[in-house]
């Protein structure tokens, strides 16, 4: 049985129109699309027409090159040495990140010289790829794996410290208050309240950082840093492309072992908090 | 005579003036309030009549505008040892403000470190076992010795102000400011809380004023009743002398806070 409610209650207010400003937002979206469009020239009247090229390179990739003493085991080498340039790339950074996030963030309050300095570093790190200090790195040191774990930690210097210094910035100011008018120091306030709080969320994104830098150091490869990255780009120069594939499976089976381990050790870390 | 003695007695908290505005709003308005040493007293009063502004005064997270407050003579707003001062002051919270992943003893040493040079509190590990036994009586005086290992964040409410309580013993304070200890709390854990901080203000000589929004509360527990009204004391008696009707004018009587002109 429906029954109606009477009620004393005023209507709901009307709802407004989208005001002209939205509008002339929504304008300038499209356009800006449209010459984005433009200026990639993108179409798919070429990639259409142009199939048959991909055609072409599947049949020369497949099927994959598995012989074990020439590709597969090589390339197991290699994933592994990529997984370590991105692992060494990520840890040795955490010194650096801690010191940065500290004094990038407000929670901390070292002073305003001090987190304007922060800033700006972490935003100098971050803003060049990890290729081109890899380049940088290579005329310093050689090529090889070296160079590739030099760029990873300078780059994620910069993009974990701005990470972590957001997540402290994030925490129940409570605790450090509460410390602070205690007496207590802003260093031993940062060590007994700023860093025990933030923990879990650090330990989430410095494996999260782990793996974007194993990726990353896969494209490192390319630029001459070791790994499996300069086997792909060496197939890739001799028109090998099934050996190509094989690498490029061997590397799907490295982030996605690396992933399972990251949301793992994350949900284990969250739930004991 | 020094500030707070006040014919041979001794006030350990001694406020005269205090006043405090936020954006023209007058907060505080010439306050003026002692607390002695060993007793326990209850500020009362409506929302935003300056009760905990009071508070925040005097631990210094707020600048008075003017007025004067001494902790056992000292002026705590005179700048020339801040850290020294606040070492003095304890100050408990309506949320416990406590490190959820610590142990309840890790919390409770935290207290002590205005006392600790840097390197003996680099991390719990490094705290001096001297601290360690004194953080565990602490623990023990609020009962929650048993739980001392356990992390904050298997506690209860209730557990959690008790902890946050035995952190601001740790402190040694001459003065404890509670404000709003209990009005997250169950009442039962209310009325184990107050008669905790009633206690230790007889047993350790402990001044202790807590903000109350629970007259009933206030004068069950406390030996005295303060309550504001517009920013100044309106109403300063023993609880004994009081009932819930003289209380009933702090909250009645509240009109909208004057503007200053």
């Amino acid at each position: 049985m429906t029954q109606t409610v009477v009620t004393q209650a005023p209507p709901p207010p009307a709802r407004r129109p989208p005001g002209p400003r939205a509008v002339v937002v929504a304008l300038l979206l499209i356009v800006l699309h449209l010459v984005a469009l433009a200026d990639t020239e993108f179409s798919v009247h070429t990639l259409v027409r142009g199939w048959h090229g991909i055609v072409d390179f599947f049949s020369q990739a497949l099927p994959p090159d598995t012989s074990w003493s020439d590709v597969v085991e090589p390339g197991v080498r290699a994933c592994v040495t990529t997984f370590y340039i991105g692992l060494l790339g990520t840890t040795l950074s955490i010194p650096f990140a801690v010191l940065a996030a500290v004094a990038g963030s407000r929670t901390t309050g070292l002073g305003t010289a001090a987190y304007q300095l922060a800033r700006w570093v972490m935003s100098a790190l971050r803003a060049v790829p990890e290729v081109v200090y890899a380049l940088v790195f290579v005329t310093a040191v050689g090529l090889g794996p070296f160079p590739g774990v030099l760029a990873l930690v300078v780059h994620n210097t910069g993009v974990m410290g701005k990470l972590w210094s957001e997540a402290m910035d994030e925490i129940d100011r409570g605790p450090v208050e509460a410390l602070r008018i205690s007496g207590a120091g802003r260093t031993q306030v940062v060590l007994h309240a700023v860093l025990p709080a933030v923990l879990p969320q650090c330990v989430g994104l410095l494996l999260y950082r782990l793996d974007v830098n194993v990726r990353a150091s896969l494209v490192l490869g390319l630029v001459g840093a070791g790994g499996v990255g300069f086997l792909i780009d060496q197939s890739v120069n001799l028109f090998r492309f099934d050996q190509m594939v094989t690498y490029i499976a061997l590397v799907l089976v490295m982030i996605v072992a690396v992933d399972l381990l990251s949301i793992t050790v994350r949900r284990r870390v969250t739930n004991t908090s | 005579m020094p500030p707070g003695h006040d014919g041979g007695h001794v006030a350990r908290l001694h406020v005269r003036g205090l006043r405090k505005a936020y954006a023209g709003r007058r907060v505080l308005d010439g306050l003026d309030l002692d607390v002695p040493a060993g007793q326990l007293a209850a500020l009362l009063g409506a929302n935003g009549c300056g009760k905990s502004t009071a508070l925040r005064c005097v631990v210094g997270l707020e600048t008075p505008d003017a007025g004067s407050i001494h902790v056992d003579g000292r002026d705590v707003a005179a700048g020339d040892n801040v850290r020294a001062g606040r070492r003095e002051v304890a100050m408990v919270f309506q949320h416990s403000h406590l490190v959820g992943r610590r142990s309840a003893l890790d919390n409770v040493c935290a207290g002590a470190l205005g006392r600790l040079p840097l390197h003996r509190s680099l991390a719990p590990l490094l705290f001096p076992a001297q601290i360690r036994r004194e953080a565990m009586a602490c623990l023990d005086r609020v009962g929650l010795a048993h739980r001392a290992g356990d992390r904050v964040s298997r506690l209860s409410g209730g557990q959690r102000q008790r902890v946050a309580i035995a952190r601001a013993l740790c402190q040694r304070p001459r003065l404890l400011l509670a404000d709003e200890p209990v009005s997250a709390l169950d009442p039962a854990a209310a009325e184990h809380v107050l008669a905790l901080l009633a206690g230790l203000a007889h047993e350790q000589d402990l001044a202790v004023l807590a903000v109350l929004h629970q007259p009933d509360l206030a004068l069950r527990h406390a030996d005295r009743v303060v309550g504001l009204l517009h920013g100044r004391v309106h109403l300063d008696a023993a609880a004994t002398d009081l009932d819930a009707g003289d209380l009933d004018q702090l909250y009645t009587g509240a009109r909208r806070p004057e503007v200053v002109a």
